[in-house]
């Protein structure tokens, strides 16, 4: 056996490696661990007891902070829109991400080349430089078409409510986000669908979406779970779309609710700690559970920023 | 293939394509085209798409900014946050992946796990959370202090064995120069006059216990630290460089990780054999072998650095009085807070998206220009 690897090796240099490695590792690892931990231990703290004792261990685990920020941030329903606005942006946008991905990659034609290069060409754009133009284009839209039906009789101008302060005007902005990079992981994957399975499934007489029902989903599975695995945390953490996407308190996502949150009670220090817990849990359990999934995925390269 | 094949796949492909291009469209496209037009026309509320409501008057915004400090110290800013994240994030990601991967520890999965925690987390959370942590009487503050204190105190004790000093004893001269001499600096600090003020101090706790009057003095003598990092010019961009890297690191580690787990193992074999150190290993087959990821790396690090708005939005604002400040802020306060001058907001917002794509496209010219062969010095 070859000393491939430090495991093998027995030299003192090798050792005194090997020390301040282990001595790095700890390091940086309680560096990323022990604020996260401060802030778990903290939510069990009174505020009393938190201004006279900001980093030790709470003398008694006081539960009520949990239940008490609960109610006063409406988390509830913030944690409802959560679930909705990632269920519903990952989802879709995973969908139309495979059918175009089959469309670019296995049905050629002139177009398909331009229109993937326009959709790769969003990779490098990031949604948050346009929030100002997206926010005008969404608040003005409604005006718009509810002027244009108001001249066509359909309904008073003002009425018209789509897409300013709606979870349609969200879940359509996410979508928008989360196409390139799905686009693009889709077309590649597709393309590695062989094309003669697609050809034989066509002289069967079988129509594309027959096609797309039959081969094209079930074979693709593994690129639908990556895109899953890397969008869900990027949306449900996502805050500067929504913040200006929004501003009714009942159509909020999480995390705009506990910035809120923690600028208007940001005495009440146990209360605070108990919502920053409450935003930071279900992306951590997330993590937890498929960590290993997530953590192959990642290493694919398959992340934006 | 026949003709009504021929109309089924291009209406397959319609189908297929139309629907999230339109979406694409909405998202994206249009808000870039609006946003050209917007930044150098005299819009300032009020209808958009009605007509006569906007007049070009060219780029009179653009020169407005490239005159504006607060431009090019927001700019000056976001350059900090891209050199921290290219600089900063990706030698460690890859030093600490190469700790792993080469087996110098062991345990690899756990610290992987461990370093990427950060990177799940709600960038609100993690904002509000260092903010606390880095506040002025936050806990950083208490754990130095406290520190500071009790090392203050181990020597304070020493010197009151020294001179057999029992509370309510007559004082003399030479303890209160020693105890002066602890920290000099902290007592000029605490009193005008150290040698009077200690010597009054301790009269008055002459009451005391011996223990009493040790812990008062050194609570008063002992050296004060405060974290307010975020109000002092120059030092206000660390903490949020600090949480920067601490953010993203993991990410990069674990790309490392993987890209160097596909590397030929023999090529560092029969290095080795040939009596290679680590130290040229890393430097003439690992990072060789991996400058195509470290090359993307460097892509998500830019265009991830100029996400930095959440973050900062929650950990300062901004603030305080624009110290550390981002164009992605800047643009938000011309846009939201006070009179709206979305003209001046469009700009900002063009201006970033062209310091993205010329930063990215630096990127692929190095790439280019270094070919396959030299590393990343």
């Amino acid at each position: 056996m070859m000393k491939t690897d430090f495991r093998q090796e027995r030299s003192l240099g090798a050792y005194i490696w090997k020390i301040i490695g282990y001595i790095i590792m700890i390091l940086f690892s309680l560096l990323a661990i022990v604020p996260v931990l401060w802030l778990i231990v903290n939510s069990f703290k009174t505020t009393v007891e938190f201004n006279s004792n900001m980093a030790g261990w709470p003398k008694k685990f006081f539960t009520q902070n949990y239940p008490g920020a609960w109610r006063a941030g409406d988390f509830g329903i913030l944690f409802v829109n959560s679930v909705v606005y990632t269920v519903m942006s990952v989802g879709i946008s995973g969908f139309f991400s495979l059918l175009a991905g089959f469309g670019f990659s296995k049905i050629p034609g002139k177009s398909a080349k331009i229109i993937y290069s326009i959709f790769i060409l969003g990779l490098l754009l990031t949604t948050q430089t346009l929030m100002v133009p997206i926010f005008l284009q969404v608040s003005q839209l409604d005006g718009v078409i509810g002027r244009l039906l108001e001249k066509v009789g359909l309904c008073a101008a003002e009425d018209f409510h789509l897409f300013y302060n709606t979870r349609f005007a969200v879940i359509l902005v996410y979508v928008g986000s989360l196409l390139p990079i799905g686009i693009y992981l889709c077309t590649e994957y597709v393309r590695s669908i062989p094309t003669s399975l697609v050809e034989a499934a066509r002289i069967d007489g079988a129509g594309y979406l027959r096609i797309f029902n039959l081969i094209v989903i079930p074979m693709s599975t593994p690129i639908l779970i990556t895109l899953g695995l890397l969008n869900i945390p990027t949306i449900w953490n996502e805050f500067a779309l929504i913040n200006i996407l929004v501003s009714k308190t009942s159509l909020q996502s999480l995390p705009l609710g506990i910035y809120r949150f923690s600028g208007t009670l940001s005495s009440d220090y146990g209360k605070e700690f108990a919502a920053l817990v409450i935003g930071l849990m279900p992306m951590l359990l997330f993590y937890l559970i498929f960590r290993k999934q997530i953590t192959n995925n990642v290493g694919a390269g398959a992340v934006k920023g | 293939m026949d003709k009504t094949s021929l109309k089924e796949k291009k209406h397959a492909y319609r189908w297929m394509v139309i629907p999230p291009f339109i979406i694409y469209l909405f998202v994206l496209a249009f808000p870039v085209l609006l946003s050209i037009i917007l930044s150098l026309s005299d819009f300032n509320g009020g209808r958009i798409f009605g007509a006569g409501s906007l007049k070009l008057i060219g780029f009179g915004q653009y020169a407005k900014l490239l005159s504006d400090p607060y431009f090019w110290h927001a700019f000056r800013n976001n350059i900090y946050i891209v050199l921290i994240s290219v600089f900063g994030q990706l030698p460690l990601g890859l030093f600490l992946a190469y700790l792993i991967y080469r087996r110098i520890v062991r345990l690899g999965t756990f610290w992987q796990g461990v370093l990427y925690v950060p990177s799940v987390i709600s960038v609100i959370v993690i904002g509000i959370m260092w903010n606390l942590i880095f506040s002025p009487f936050g806990p950083l503050a208490e754990v130095v202090n406290d520190f500071n204190r009790s090392s203050y105190q181990n020597n304070l004790e020493k010197v009151l064995d020294n001179y057999n000093y029992q509370n309510g004893d007559a004082i003399e001269d030479a303890m209160i120069d020693d105890i002066i001499r602890i920290d000099s600096k902290a007592a000029r600090k605490a009193f005008d006059d150290p040698d009077k003020g200690i010597r009054e101090t301790i009269a008055v706790l002459s009451d005391d216990t011996d223990e009493q009057l040790v812990l008062d003095l050194s609570n008063m003598l002992s050296r004060k630290w405060s974290s307010d990092f975020l109000n002092k010019d120059g030092a206000s961009m660390w903490p949020i460089l600090f949480v920067t890297l601490w953010c993203w690191t993991g990410m990069y580690l674990i790309i490392f990780l993987a890209n160097m787990q596909k590397i030929n193992k023999e090529t560092i074999e029969s290095a080795m054999i040939d009596g290679a150190k680590e130290k040229s290993i890393l430097r003439h087959i690992i990072i060789p072998e991996l400058q195509g990821s470290i090359m993307n790396c460097s892509v998500l690090c830019i265009s991830g650095s100029l996400n930095s708005f959440a973050l900062i939005y929650s950990m300062t604002g901004g603030g305080p009085a624009r110290i550390t400040q981002v164009l992605a802020i800047y643009m938000y306060e011309k846009a939201f807070m006070g009179s709206p001058d979305y003209p001046m907001a469009n700009a900002i917002s063009m201006m970033m998206v062209a310091f993205s794509l010329l930063l990215i496209l630096l990127t692929r010219k190095i790439q280019k220009a270094f070919g396959g062969q030299d590393d990343e010095n």
